[in-house]
């Protein structure tokens, strides 16, 4: 390939009445990210192209767009393995613009804030201020390792069929790291995340689209966890719900 | 009712209908043959059968219930105002109490009543 | 579109039913919610036809005419191709609604444990691909034999 077609939707609510579709040459490097084609074309052919980036390495989760129709982080979309000379780039889906690529994250922070993403402990006191660790083992970790892993850069989110109509929906992440926390065996929040989480528009709302875990970038599987955590609201037995369970570290044990 | 509750009695009535549905579409053509089985006096006979009563009142409100909630939870996804969820849930249940008590009235109807012309 | 709900950029109703570039359980949901629509329309079709037999919203008890009336508009080659239709659509949602309730029992998946990547999602295994595939193979095969039944087949 010599050059890419990088197609950019650029739209600002505050000018724009409809989105519009602006081409940039960009010549092709062996090993060329999307997340590269970008600030190429917004380094040398338009400095107002509006995009969010940090890391360019797939850790902060800030490069979330649509790629060629799929949710993809930029920086971790190498060019050539979307098998196209026509590179097309728009803001995520269900997330609102703020301008061109960039979207609006605070109502999805807000809904992962919802579902009480910590370490919950029955003892209120002693969580605020702990005498001791709290115990778990590397095999209780495997359990939950790979939910730890988001990034919250938002493509589940994106992805989700529910999240497209329903607002109070919390969405995939959220769902995700509220399986992740009430499966930790040194929370003991469970029986309050279940009370957010039995709801007309609770984690019921997923319909096992799967779209989440197809597009994750880091392997949490959204999906998983959201269809192992109805299994645990169904039966309405939080795990650890109750404050017994949770293993202290003691002097001597 | 908590969802958690409503998602268990639209996966009972899944089941269930499954199974009903099943052995409703093999009776309508399969082990049955199909002009047979639609015709007049074949289907007077089943409702004067008592296990074929109970299967149909059975297999009406499974289904029912079944597709109303289905449709209550893809129009809770639609929008979500106070007053429209209101209306979706009361609607939800109007409509599976008639729709049942319709397809239960042709059935008693059907069973009590002697053949006009 | 208005400005507006460009800028809110949710995808909307389009989202449930177009499964373009998605993954195979995303199709599987479309396939679903738009089967249990037509289903529930059908029922409520087939809910009035059958009261026919007792001569129809106002009937008083069963009737061979009203009967008759009901067969000679729905006994005929459109009326056996919504049939078809409906076995197909009917065996579809019933075997891949019961690989959701499978699901979303967490049946049909392995425990989580530490990941290494290439990352394949647990939660996308080929377990419940091939449940999905059968759901399609089925109802084909259905929809097929009411065809022969309704068609071909001796009434």
């Amino acid at each position: 390939m010599k050059d890419i077609r990088l197609v950019v939707q650029r739209f600002d609510p505050s000018v724009d009445r409809k989105p519009r579709y602006v081409e940039f040459p960009v010549p092709f490097r062996e090993g060329m990210t999307v997340l590269d084609a970008i600030l190429q074309a917004r380094d040398y052919a338009d400095h107002s192209i509006g995009v969010r980036c940090s890391c360019r390495q797939a850790s902060c989760g800030s490069c979330g767009m649509k790629i060629n129709g799929k949710a993809r982080l930029a920086c971790y979309t190498q060019v050539a393995e979307l098998r196209s000379e026509k590179v097309v780039v728009q803001p995520m889906d269900n997330f609102p613009i703020i301008k061109d690529l960039v979207t609006d994250l605070d109502g999805f922070f807000d809904r992962h804030r919802e579902l009480l993403p910590r370490i919950l402990r029955a003892d209120e006191a002693e969580m605020e201020s702990p005498t001791a660790e709290y115990l778990m083992s590397p095999e209780e970790l495997d359990k939950i390792l790979q939910f730890t892993y988001c990034i919250k850069c938002g493509l589940c989110t994106s992805s989700c069929p529910t999240v497209g109509t329903d607002s109070l929906f919390p969405g995939p992440q959220a769902l995700a790291q509220a399986y992740r926390y009430t499966m930790d065996v040194r929370d003991e929040g469970g029986g309050e995340r279940f009370e957010l989480l039995d709801t007309r528009h609770g984690v019921f709302r997923c319909h096992y689209a799967g779209s989440c875990s197809a597009v994750c970038p880091k392997g949490v599987d959204p999906a998983l966890g959201i269809q192992l955590l109805k299994r645990h609201v169904m039966s309405a037995k939080p795990p650890r719900g109750n404050g017994e369970g949770a293993r202290v570290w003691t002097k001597g044990s | 009712m908590r969802e958690s509750r409503l998602m268990l009695v639209q996966y009972v009535t899944a089941a269930a209908a499954v199974v009903l549905v099943a052995i409703h579409l093999l009776l309508q053509g399969v082990l049955v043959p199909y002009g047979t089985a639609i015709s007049f006096g074949t289907v007077l006979s089943a409702y004067r059968s008592v296990i074929s009563i109970v299967f149909l009142e059975l297999l009406l409100v499974v289904v029912l219930v079944h597709g109303f909630n289905g449709v209550r939870i893809i129009l809770h996804e639609l929008r979500q105002t106070a007053s429209w969820s209101r209306w979706v849930d009361a609607g939800t249940v109007i409509a599976i109490v008639a729709s049942v008590g319709y397809g239960t009235r042709t059935i008693l109807l059907a069973v009590l009543m002697g053949v006009s012309s | 579109m208005s400005t507006e709900e460009t800028a809110n950029n949710r995808k909307g109703v389009l989202g449930w039913i177009n499964p373009h570039n998605h993954n195979a359980e995303r199709w599987a949901y479309a396939f679903q919610r738009i089967t249990g629509v037509a289903v529930l329309l059908y029922v409520l079709g087939h809910l009035g036809d059958t009261s026919f037999f007792v001569g129809g919203p106002i009937g008083t008890g069963p009737s061979e005419s009203s009967w008759a009336f009901i067969s000679g508009l729905v006994e005929n080659s459109f009326g056996h191709m919504i049939l078809v239709l409906v076995v197909l659509v009917v065996t579809f949602h019933g075997v891949n609604g019961i690989r959701l309730i499978l699901a979303e029992f967490g049946v049909m998946f392995r425990k989580p444990r530490a990941i290494e990547y290439p990352y394949k999602p647990k939660g996308l295994n080929p377990l419940q691909r091939y449940v999905f595939v059968a759901a399609v193979a089925m109802a084909a095969i259905a929809a097929l034999l009411a065809w022969w039944i309704l068609f071909e087949g001796p009434l």
